[in-house]
């Protein structure tokens, strides 16, 4: 294992050189002189995006389809158009950015493997219960038509299109509703622990169906921050596409007419098995766990524009037009236009970037590199691309997550419970000089708090506390600290006499942001104000591992979604034991409702708990006032060190050729709207 | 002579049975499972997976259960002749990795033949004309390709590909054919793209053969035997070809014992940075994602496929050189 680790560092190192060879030779060329506008600046455009219209009366009445389609109609392969689309007052209509588009055209982009159907799920999310418009903000209908929440909280329905039809051409109706709900999610053979998202205070909902096409959600407690999760990318409201192919169960609705045929229930226990068996599966669970998923079963039925017709796990993953999508755009064309999605299996992600370069992808921001942008933008002309720019909303691509459970050196651990010792270190960061050198100046530098438009953020100058460089007060704190005895070469010595303060600092290799680099350069920032890190590169496996014994003194990793702060939480605040950085202790402590865990010292800690709790059952506008303030506590009490982020190295570097029409300048980069699903792909054209 | 080779076949389950073992403690070893694994990754990527989910996961996986179980049921599994699931793929792993084993064998026999191909001749030609200027400008190449990692060759191969000729980017097809159905076309846009891989697959294995055929058959030219031949007035590339050249032949029959596994699993690195569809990136994602039904079971065919080569070529051996089969008797 060891011989393989050091093989694989070899390999990202070659990989990863001769790479930067090119880069540096390229940026050399393209630098701009000084005092000229950032590389990055003139590629992030406006914020665009089609819009999803909710006025029946601004329907369309007549409808077109693709050729393809209308030719298969001819030879009575398929239903006419108008009867494949849901009755007209029940469509899902959408006005493309620029204009209507024409049919046709296979969308080339890459993946990398099996693990990597996030690749797709997030073209498809159109089969989300709700989903948000593309600035992020507001939530829309997307599978569902309407929403509604009672004035207690208590319940949340949901209407669906009547007439909407699934892939194989059966209706969708609330019983593929329960189906999901009393077959696959109550049954603890396949479901063993109830959904967060899918309870309130530790007490179940439950799913009801009104009537054919209504279906409410009920809960004990007030819960009226439910809607959002139906809305956001969670186990319960991100679809069935994409939890299929999680392999997780999720998405509350699913094609019981196709998968009963997998379920004891539907004929015995032995009969099931032996099904499996005989296809080489382990039992009925792990065959059921594979025909769910879109990704991998091209017969499963779905609601989404594209289906799979090669599976993720051939060389090809290739998906067709779904004939029968229940979406159009503003003139009665049926979605999408592009007929086909052809994704090409890269090894690895060096090759999926240098065949953006040759042009080979057709819109592809996945996989796509900040670090390459100079090389990008000297070959767009040969490529025929243009490079966009996504800027993300979270605080930090680098978060110095502080492990504040940490207590394998009692002394280590004291400091880094202590705020002011937190406070130096943040005000110990040079992020412009961070900034330059490794998001080329695109990004924006400050604390962990989220851009300051986006909802929870309370306000531009939380960005900025404890967010900048003060070397002088950083020294004073930390001389108020106690560590006020230096060795001869200035670093600080220990209370307790074991030498120097010496901190250690976790990084992960070979992900989006070069994560190692950035913490080298802050160890020779902090030698500033006389504290030692040793920057320990772990294998991302091993680094997740040492955060789950608590093991880790500060380790480096983004915090995005954290701008959605109720959505996704575990960014900013230790309480999803799937993954605490801060701290998994309090975050089982927290989950667990006190029953395991450790509960913290910090009554701040205590209190942000408190209030994370309350605000899922608070009305919109208490709750948004309460993330303010949870926003507040995070960045005064610094639990994470923000340094870099609002950039766009996080799948934010889009490679879109001159050929795509309806791509719009700027796009949501966020993971709560799915990006690029709230840009609408299946408005996305060839012109 | 059969009880040698009944002693060797013992010895050779058994050590597929400690091989078996082995692989399946190596999968081990690393902290965390294949549910740790698959949160972190899907952390990186931006996507989440919740604490009910990992449960979930976990359970169904059966990794939750003891190792020496979790051994058990594999091995169980093994003597039905189902390997498991491969977890990240959600197939049976059988499957998995017979897509990928076909064009394995072709790359990695196109690099042998090329090796051999290239490096015989070189060789002989090396050894007969020692000290010559072609000779002195084979070393020279053979060490530069000795001395350069497969993977920076892969590196530099592709960007000049790309660059000055337009190349397709690493694969074995290009798009258009990447999945149309075989027919010829598809065969000779494979054959074009073959080249590449097998020489870069190739070429620090050819340098190496290249070094060693000439030194054996050095050692072999200065024998008495060769002279008297000469005396005797034997044409030249009788001399050379039927007995000295014979004798130095040994070392390459005994690698078959290491090109078996490399047959299947082709080079790992150099797979990856050419971004072939082959086994070996497959077994370092198993590793990544200790997905551990499919990385034990290509760690356990590539041991199983040594101990039948080295078998094969110990067999080959006795048939090929006359010493070690009078040797025995």
């Amino acid at each position: 294992m060891k011989l393989m680790r050091a093989v694989r560092v070899l390999a990202s190192l070659g990989l990863a050189g001769a790479f930067a060879m090119g880069s540096v030779g390229a940026a050399a060329q393209t630098a701009a002189p000084a005092g000229a506008p950032k590389i990055g600046s003139s590629l992030i455009g406006k914020l665009q995006g089609p819009e999803i219209i909710r006025d029946a009366k601004a329907f369309p009445k007549t409808f077109k389809e693709a050729p393809t389609l209308a030719a298969l109609v001819k030879d009575g392969k398929l239903p006419a158009v108008d009867k494949r689309l849901p009755e007209p007052s029940q469509l899902f209509v959408v006005k493309p950015l620029d204009q209507i588009g024409k049919y046709g055209g296979n969308w080339r982009r890459a993946f990398t493997g099996p693990a990597d159907h996030e690749n797709g799920n997030r073209i498809v999310s159109a089969d989300k219960i709700l989903t948000f418009d593309y600035t992020g903000t507001r939530i829309m209908p997307s599978l569902a038509r309407d929403w509604k929440v009672s004035d207690d909280g208590k319940t949340t329905t949901i209407y669906l299109r009547k007439g909407a039809k699934w892939s194989d051409g059966k209706p969708l109706t609330a019983d593929d509703f329960i189906f999901w709900y009393e077959d696959i999610y109550l049954n603890k053979n396949i479901v063993p622990t109830p959904f967060f998202e899918f309870q309130i205070d530790g007490k179940p909902g439950t799913m009801r169906k009104i009537d054919d096409y209504t279906v409410a959600f009920e809960f004990a407690e007030p819960y009226a921050f439910f809607v959002y999760q139906l809305a956001g990318s969670t186990a319960i409201g991100a679809g069935l596409a994409t939890r299929g192919a999680f392999q997780n169960w999720g998405g509350a609705y699913a094609p019981a007419h196709y998968l009963k045929q997998f379920l004891p229930k539907y004929s015995s226990e032995e009969a099931a098995n032996k099904k499996a068996k005989d296809l080489g599966f382990d039992n009925w669970v792990s065959l059921l766990r594979n025909r769910y998923s879109w990704a991998l079963n091209p017969e499963l039925p779905v609601m989404t524009p594209w289906k799979t017709v090669s599976p993720i796990n051939t060389p090809t993953w290739a998906m067709e037009r779904n004939p029968y999508f229940w979406g159009v755009d503003t003139a009665g064309n049926q979605l999408p236009y592009i007929d086909r999605i052809t994704m090409s299996l890269a090894e690895n992600a060096e090759v999926a970037n240098l065949r953006a370069i040759a042009g080979e992808y057709d819109i592809q921001e996945r996989h796509m590199h900040l670090s390459k942008l100079p090389v990008f933008l000297e070959n767009q002309k040969k490529g025929n691309y243009t490079v966009k720019l996504d800027p993300g909303l979270n605080g930090a691509d680098v978060a110095l997550h502080v492990g504040m459970a940490y207590d394998a050196d009692p002394e280590i651990g004291k400091l880094l419970r202590n705020k002011d010792f937190r406070h130096a270190l943040a005000l110990g960061i040079d992020r412009d000089q961070l900034n330059e050198a490794f998001w080329l100046g695109v990004g924006t530098a400050g604390s962990v708090a989220p851009a300051p438009d986006s909802v929870y953020s309370p306000g531009a100058e939380w960005n900025k506390k404890w967010g900048v460089l003060d070397l002088r007060q950083s020294n004073e704190l930390l001389d108020k600290v106690g560590l006020t005895k230096k060795d001869p070469e200035g670093y600080r010595l220990r209370p307790d006499g074991k030498g120097r303060v010496r901190l250690e600092m976790v990084t992960v290799g070979g992900q989006f942001v070069p994560y190692t680099q950035v913490g080298e350069m802050i160890k020779q920032q902090w030698k500033k104000i006389g504290i030692d890190v040793d920057i320990k590169e772990l294998e991302r496996n091993l680094a997740f591992t040492r955060d789950n014994n608590n093991e880790n003194q500060i380790i480096t990793w983004a915090n995005d979604g954290s701008e959605v702060l109720f959505l996704f939480p575990r960014h900013a605040l230790p309480v999803d034991a799937a993954e605490a950085h801060m701290g998994i202790a309090f975050a089982r402590w927290y989950a667990s409702k006190g029953q395991s865990g450790k509960k913290p010292d910090d009554p701040e800690m205590l209190r942000a708990f408190d209030l994370f709790r309350s605000a899922f059952g608070m009305k919109e506008e208490d709750r948004v006032k309460a993330g303010k303030e949870l926003w507040k506590i995070i960045v005064e009490q610094t639990w994470s060190i923000g340094t870099v982020g609002q950039s766009p190295a996080f799948m934010g570097v889009r490679i879109v050729k001159n050929n795509m029409g309806n791509v719009p300048d700027r796009q949501t980069n966020a993971q709560h709207v799915r990006t690029p699903y709230s840009s609408q792909p299946i408005t996305f054209y060839f012109k | 002579m059969v009880a040698y080779i009944v002693r060797r076949l013992l010895l050779a389950v058994l050590t597929v049975w400690a091989i078996s073992v082995l692989s399946f403690a190596i999968i081990h070893l690393p902290p965390g499972d294949y549910v740790t694994s698959y949160i972190a990754s899907m952390s990186a990527s931006g996507s989440a997976v919740s604490e009910g989910e990992a449960i979930a996961m976990r359970e169904q996986l059966g990794l939750d259960q003891p190792i020496t179980i979790q051994y058990a049921k594999w091995m169980g599994l093994m003597l039905q002749g189902n390997f498991g699931m491969a977890m990240e793929w959600g197939r049976p792993v059988s499957d998995v990795i017979g897509d990928r084993m076909s064009l394995t064998v072709v790359i990695s026999v196109a690099a042998i033949i090329f090796t051999w191909a290239v490096a015989l001749p070189i060789g002989i030609y090396s050894a007969v004309y020692r000290y010559s200027i072609l000779d002195y400008a084979f070393t020279f190449i053979g060490f530069i390709g000795l001395a350069i990692p497969g993977f920076m060759l892969a590196l530099i191969v592709m960007y000049i590909g790309f660059a000055y000729f337009g190349a397709n980017v690493g694969g074995l097809f290009s798009p258009d054919y990447a999945e149309a159905p075989w027919s010829w076309a598809r065969v000779w846009d494979l054959t074009l793209h073959l080249p590449i891989p097998a020489i870069v697959l190739g070429i620090s294995g050819t340098a190496q053969l290249i070094r060693i055929m000439r030194s054996n058959l050095l050692d072999e030219l200065r024998k008495p035997y060769v002279m008297t031949a000469r005396a005797r007035g034997l044409p030249e590339y009788r001399v050379i070809l039927k007995y000295p050249v014979r004798v130095a032949l040994n070392p390459f029959v005994s690698t078959i014992g290491y090109l078996l596994p490399y047959v299947v699993s082709g080079s790992i690195i150099v797979s990856l940075v050419l971004s072939l569809p082959t086994v070996g990136p497959l077994l370092l994602k198993a590793l990544i994602a200790q997905d551990m039904f499919l990385a034990g079971t290509i760690v356990l065919l590539l041991g199983v496929l040594t101990v039948v080569g080295t078998f094969i070529s110990d067999l080959l051996l006795m048939w090929v050189d006359p010493r070690i089969r009078l040797g025995q008797q």
